[in-house]
């Protein structure tokens, strides 16, 4: 064999060992961690469902806790083609509100929220945002307590009766359908009003379609 | 990646490392500081910079992925061969940036969830591959080790000076406790903003060129 085959050879076989080596030290590390980060993710879509119902949890409950209640007392239901997750509260006999989750566009990736809205559909429950990778410090702050408590009360649909939300200028003055914008994050505003003014149209126009 | 990997080829300086740790140590943490005296690992630190936790948490993984890769190929030194090491260098930190990564989604889920991409970008961290070109394919294993560790140290702390500097102004908070009240302080919010990291890191390196100046400006002076 020549030098430079001798070399060719050494190269592959230096690869193979070191790949499987890496592999067997990275499915290791997964296969410990898999369940933990299979309950974190699930974890963390009850705990904001919950979060946007508005339904009452301890502030120190674990995510077995979580999940518990959220069994308990959440269904998932659908209206037309939308799926929503019914609230029922322990002791009530009606739905108290509904929660819908939405993904859109963000501005460096998608965003995953749920939207949560009294039964008639129209009044804003809650709104969590989960799941962005926005600037932190900007368009991250949708993330934010701030942020997200302006949606409570406000509806989806404006006082003359079209669906759709608007995310304004920082302090301009807000109707039924609108919040504040973020300060240095007007890209992440105009994708979130987007986000919301579609899971908007699609709610009213299930609604109107299944005559609820 | 490639060209700034340059300007690490080991200087006479570096010959002392044979084994001193206490070397080793001031000269990663302060000496030859990852990010004041070579300007890496800029991109991730402009990006993470804007919280202090954040600043924590990331200069805790870098620590933890430069020490540990350095080790590794360190020890594989002399079996790696010549023609592929870059790419087996890449290999071994990837797999050490993934575990780390892993690690903090299983069990610190909203650090990692507030981190998004950045801790695995730490891939594409210059100070990471640097440490292995310049450092740890010529020196045994725990020299090595104790250089990465001191790269990292030293990258975390100015980290952690840029973070606590951004967020008092930028957000008027340190650690999330707000020092600075809304009711008078007028958020600065270029200091979140990437610029805001070069003019505090600006400021950072002048003053610490001014105390410890590096090998060009100090020969400049002295050939004058």
């Amino acid at each position: 064999m020549s030098d430079n085959e001798h070399k060719n050879v050494r190269i592959i076989l230096f690869s193979i060992a070191l790949g499987l080596v890496c592999s067997a030290l990275l499915a290791g590390i997964n296969l410990v961690t898999a369940p933990y980060r299979t309950s974190n993710e699930k974890a963390e879509e009850v705990r904001n469902i919950l979060d946007a119902l508005n339904v009452p949890v301890a502030a120190d409950a674990s995510q077995a806790d979580l999940v518990a209640t959220f069994d308990k007392q959440v269904k998932q239901t659908k209206l037309g083609n939308l799926d929503l997750y019914a609230y029922t509260p322990a002791g009530s006999g009606s739905v108290a509100g509904y929660a819908i989750p939405f993904t859109g566009a963000g501005l460096w990736g998608p965003v995953s929220g749920v939207i949560a809205l009294q039964p008639d559909m129209e009044t804003i429950r809650g709104v969590r945002f989960f799941k962005q990778e926005e600037t932190p410090g900007l368009g991250g702050e949708i993330s934010a307590e701030w942020f997200q408590k302006q949606f409570d009360g406000k509806k989806i649909v404006s006082d003359s009766g079209t669906p759709g939300f608007k995310v304004l200028k920082p302090e301009a003055a807000a109707g039924p359908n609108s919040v504040d914008g973020i300060t240095g994050a007007t890209m992440t505003s105009n994708r979130v009003e987007t986000m919301l003014t579609n899971v908007a149209q699609d709610i009213f126009k299930e609604k109107s379609a299944n005559g609820n | 990646m490639a060209t700034k990997t340059e300007a690490l080829q080991p200087r006479s300086r570096l010959s002392l490392f044979g084994g001193k740790g206490k070397e080793i140590l001031l000269e990663g943490i302060y000496k030859a500081n990852p990010v004041t005296k070579q300007v890496l690992g800029i991109c991730i630190f402009l990006a993470v910079t804007n919280r202090v936790a954040n600043s924590l948490v990331m200069g805790a993984a870098l620590t933890f992925v430069t020490a540990m890769s350095n080790l590794f190929i360190s020890t594989l030194r002399n079996v790696i061969p010549r023609r592929i090491r870059m790419i087996a260098q890449v290999a071994i930190i990837a797999t050490f940036v993934i575990i780390i990564d892993q690690f903090f989604k299983g069990f610190y889920w909203q650090m990692s969830k507030q981190l998004g991409p950045y801790v695995a970008l730490i891939i594409t961290n210059c100070i990471v591959m640097g440490r292995a070109e310049a450092f740890a394919m010529q020196n045994p294993p725990l020299p090595s080790f104790l250089d990465g560790f001191a790269n990292g140290i030293g990258y975390a702390i100015i980290l952690l000076f840029i973070g606590t500097v951004r967020e008092l102004i930028g957000s008027g908070t340190f650690l999330g406790i707000t020092i600075l009240s809304d009711s008078w302080y007028t958020k600065n919010l270029i200091l979140l903003l990437a610029p805001g990291a070069f003019f505090v890191g600006g400021f950072l390196i002048w003053i610490l060129e001014t105390l410890n100046p590096s090998g060009d400006a100090r020969d400049n002076k002295e050939a004058k």
